[in-house]
């Protein structure tokens, strides 16, 4: 590994779907000589862009999961995280971002700063990522960057200032005024190779001498020694202006804006510099782990490469050679034949073959030292694993992985889709922890089960474009679950003599509520009357009644059972004697306990022009939702609510119809809390009929 | 039992106040400290107060996000019924917290034109009516009095009590009558004024404008730990 590691770059990029992101990437890879032809996102020549490697987003022309590629340009070394432009896919973006160190914010000239924009910027402020700014798109009639400048100060309350200014427009756009070095760039040949620099045009001079100058003012709060320069009438270097923008970007007080055409391959090489001269390295940026010894307590991680080795999962892959595993080295070397950890499951692995990936082809490489990206062969891991050495217990994620809110039953349609079907569940059961999957004993269907309706949807239609497994899906449900709410005793004797040996047991005991554990058996039992070998008999015969409630089989938690008495015969109990008096036991108690259902509420948030605000607040309290609270921010207003998950199913279309599709929400599971008397005699009626179809 | 043991604590009744809600609808009320002494932890125990009682609370704040209001409701809450079975606590503040609006503007941003066209998109969609208005963080010194003036019309409009923090500093010696230069020219349309101040390691609450003649004179104390309000000794 030759390059230097302040000459590491760790970059996103990050964009609106339709902004020409995929097609940035397509070009940087052209011009750092990593491709050698240039393909349309939208896959005009079959071949489709190198950054995508999943056909749905092919067809789609949008990203979905990142690939990870790395690039070489003037002497640095840069690794591209391809961030998902969709905010659905929250894991998948969170770990993204949680592997970058700086990113470039690709804008559209035209389409400008949009409510997708904001989201993205949002997260990008969340996970404190420095950026620069590509206003992408120069070329297409109706462009105007300056505008676009003035969003991102409005909308996204940037610090934004033109390190540019186009030399032409739309279909006149030629190059860019470079106002750092104040010399005009063109980009010539047959795919804008060649960077010509020349003198600035005399038409446009006046502009690009007061842009400079804006650069300068906001440059020089960054820098005494630019302010110097400046109150002392001294030359004012390039380097100078670098030094004091980089120290405001890395600060994220200043979001540098570079301007061209990725299509017209028009202003990449400078936004690469920019990259270079702007954008922090590795050890610039802290990153901190959460220690497993010492109660989730974080620990900053150092980048000496003789440390202990902290390696982050960020994406799995399947490749040609089996599953490829792309890793993150936060602290030490992650060498051929290291020994590390999985902090999940407590394996022990050795690193076998370690790679370096451009798209889907790649680099042998000997180590990857702390800062650097790469991927390992034949690891067995899930994504979102932390690897660490053996003498240390750090992870990078936190272990709380939310429980699924709803499920759907998948159906293949013939074997062969079936085979399909079970090799790509399997796959994204590794890559996302928050999805499930299992066979319902019952009716035999596969139960899929994740964190809300798109999650699934793009699940399911992964699994068919890319695994090729023809399935028909049943309509969502939504995990509803049943607790009690009140203390119940019992003393329940199971009896059976019909023939053979027979079988006896006696329970007694109570069950009450709990709320901070789904399930607490406790043994009172004193003086033998229940022989210590059939106790764990009876906490697992408790334990199998609470899979299903005996009225509407929603799984019950919360609930503390304790036995204290009972009584067993010398020839007729049984471990299966007790386990199905304990079942009885708790059927009878259950029934007493006053059960209640209990729904999974969901933290919504929706971001609405302000106009808006009144519809969205309408339409959220018409879902049963509970408005937390309204965030007013200039020209856009952020809604809190708490919506039960059952009254969101469609929820998007109806809000991008209320809103001329100016709105946007996400939703992340909050709490569950108990039905209202109301709706709970709905789902009892729904959950009778759906037992009877079943029969 | 929870809803017993937060009325008993409605805070300033002890004061001398008198009755429960303190201000009279269309009413405004301060309460006047330094930065970090427990503005906003006051009037979020008397928020609390007001929700126990089936009454809706808006907390409008122009420095905090939502999710930071709430916590201090979270807190506070949680703090107050303590001794009480968490699953209880919690199935309270599921039925208490519908009760309670957030809004949050930037200090620039907001007006009283704003929060109007704000209630409106409530009460129209009957979404939320409130009893009770908090404005935490609204600068008095820039602020013209007319603005307080149009406060107060909404107020009397769509019959609120407003409570407003006020942020008194500490180079700015009190007036005789106990209230900061930046505040008197608006001081006249208060009902209630309220001012914490610390002494050692006690927050005393005093009145300095509103109660009854003839109520005795307690004193009250915000615990510094918990932000709670205690008796004194």
């Amino acid at each position: 590994m030759k390059i230097e590691d302040q000459k590491l770059r760790n970059i996103g990029i990050s964009a609106h779907i339709d902004s020409g992101k995929t097609t940035l990437t397509e070009r940087i890879l052209y011009y750092t000589k990593r491709i050698h032809a240039i393909h349309d996102v939208k896959g005009k020549d079959g071949v489709g862009a190198t950054m995508d490697s999943m056909e749905l987003e092919k067809e789609r022309g949008i990203t979905i999961a990142s690939a990870a590629t790395y690039c070489e340009w003037k002497g640095h070394e840069i690794n591209i995280i391809d961030t998902p432009g969709h905010v659905d896919f929250t894991i998948e973006v969170e770990r993204s971002l949680r592997v970058l160190d700086g990113a470039i914010l690709v804008l559209c000239s035209v389409g400008g700063v949009q409510s997708q924009s904001i989201t993205v910027d949002r997260q990008m402020k969340r996970y404190k990522v420095p950026c620069i700014a590509f206003i992408n798109k120069c070329d297409r009639s109706g462009a105007n960057p300056f505008r676009v400048i003035g969003q991102l100060r409005t909308k996204l309350g940037h610090n934004a200032v033109a390190m540019q200014i186009p030399i032409g427009l739309e279909n006149e756009a030629e190059g860019v005024v470079d106002l750092v070095g104040m010399k005009a760039l063109y980009f010539e040949g047959d795919s804008g190779e060649t960077v010509r620099e020349a003198e600035i045009p005399q038409n446009l001079l006046e502009e690009a001498k007061a842009k400079r100058e804006e650069l300068i003012d906001a440059a020089s709060l960054f820098s005494d020694e630019l302010t110097d320069a400046i109150l002392n009438e001294r030359e004012i270097t390039s380097e100078l202006i670098y030094a004091a923008v980089r120290k405001g970007t890395l600060e994220r007080e200043i979001t540098p804006v570079y301007m061209g055409s990725a299509y017209k391959n028009k202003g990449i090489q400078p936004l690469l510099d920019g990259v270079n001269y702007l954008l922090p390295c590795p050890a610039e940026i802290e990153n901190v782990a959460m220690d497993m010894n010492n109660n989730e307590e974080t620990v900053v991680l150092d980048s000496d490469p003789e440390k202990p080795i902290v390696a982050l999962v960020f994406k799995l892959e399947d490749g040609q050679y089996g599953q490829l595993t792309y890793i993150r080295v936060y602290q030490g070397t992650l060498a051929k034949g290291s020994i590390i950890v999985n902090i999940r499951n407590g394996k022990k692995v050795k690193v076998g073959r370690v790679v370096r990936m451009h798209a889907e082809q790649m680099e042998d490489v000997e180590y990857l030292k702390a800062g650097y990206i790469g991927a390992l062969f034949g690891i067995e891991c899930s994504s979102g694993d932390t690897f660490t050495s053996p003498e240390i217990n750090l992870t990078m994620i936190s272990m709380y992985v939310p429980k699924p809110v709803i499920s759907l039953a998948i159906v293949p349609k013939d074997n062969k889709s079936q085979l399909a079907m079970a090799k790509a569940l399997n796959r994204f059961s590794k890559e996302d922890p928050t999805f499930k999957t299992f066979v319902d004993n019952e009716t035999s269907d596969t139960i899929i089960e994740g964190m809300g309706e798109l999650h699934l949807d793009i699940y399911v239609e992964r699994m068919r474009r890319e695994y090729g497994a023809d399935v028909t899906t049943g309509k969502p449900r939504v995990a509803y679950r049943e607790t009690i709410t009140q203390r119940s005793d019992f003393n329940y004797t199971h009896k059976k003599q019909t023939g053979g040996s027979g079988q006896f047991a006696r329970i007694a005991g109570f069950i009450e509520p709990i709320s901070d554990a789904d399930f607490i058996f406790e043994n009172k039992v004193f003086g033998g009357a229940i022989p210590t070998q059939y106790i764990s008999a009876c906490e697992k015969g408790f334990k199998q009644s609470m899979a299903k409630g005996p009225k509407l089989e929603f799984p019950i938690t919360g609930v503390k059972v304790q036995i204290n008495d009972g009584a067993s015969h010398a020839v007729d109990s049984s471990d299966m004697a007790f386990q199905a008096c304990a079942r009885g036991a708790f059927k009878d108690a259950y029934l007493r306990a006053k059960p209640v259902i209990h729904e999974p509420i969901m933290k919504v948030v929706v971001e609405t022009p302000v106009e808006f605000q009144g519809p969205v607040m309408g339409l959220l309290n018409q879902r049963r939702g509970m408005i937390i609270g309204s965030q007013d921010e200039d020209v856009m207003c952020v809604i809190e609510a708490q919506v039960p998950l059952a009254e969101m199913f469609g929820f998007s279309t109806i809000l991008r119809s209320a809103t001329q599709g100016k709105a946007q929400f996400t939703m992340e599971f909050a709490i569950y809390r108990q039905v209202p008397q109301s709706i709970a005699e709905k789902i009892t009626l729904e959950a009778a009929e759906n037992k009877k179809s079943a029969a | 039992m929870i809803k017993k043991e937060m009325i008993y604590r409605n805070p300033l009744v002890n004061l001398g106040y008198d009755n429960e809600d303190i201000l009279p609808v269309g009413g405004f009320g301060a309460v006047l400290a330094h930065a970090g002494v427990g503005k906003t932890a006051l009037l979020v125990q008397l928020a609390l107060n007001m929700m126990l009682r089936e009454n809706s609370v808006l907390h409008v704040s122009l420095n905090d996000a939502v999710s930071k209001v709430d916590l201090w409701y979270q807190e506070l809450f949680h703090d107050i019924a303590k001794k009480f079975d968490i699953a209880e606590i919690n199935d309270y503040w599921d039925k208490i917290q519908p009760y309670r609006f957030i809004m949050t503007f930037k200090v620039e941003g907001f007006s009283a034109p704003r929060l109007e066209e704000r209630l409106t998109d409530l009460l129209q969609q009957n979404i939320f009516k409130p009893h009770m208005v908090i404005i935490d963080g609204f600068k008095f010194d820039d602020a013209g009095r007319g603005q307080l003036v149009q406060l107060k019309e909404l107020a009397r409009k769509y019959s609120m009590s407003v409570w407003f923090t006020v942020h008194t500093h500490r180079h700015e010696p009190p007036q005789e009558n106990g209230l900061p230069l930046s505040f008197l020219h608006v001081a006249d349309l208060f009902d209630v004024i309220v001012q914490l101040a610390a002494k050692g390691d006690e927050i005393y609450i005093k009145s300095l404008n509103g109660k009854s003649a003839d109520s005795a004179k307690n004193d009250l104390l915000l615990d510094p730990a918990t932000m709670l309000i205690k008796n004194g000794k």
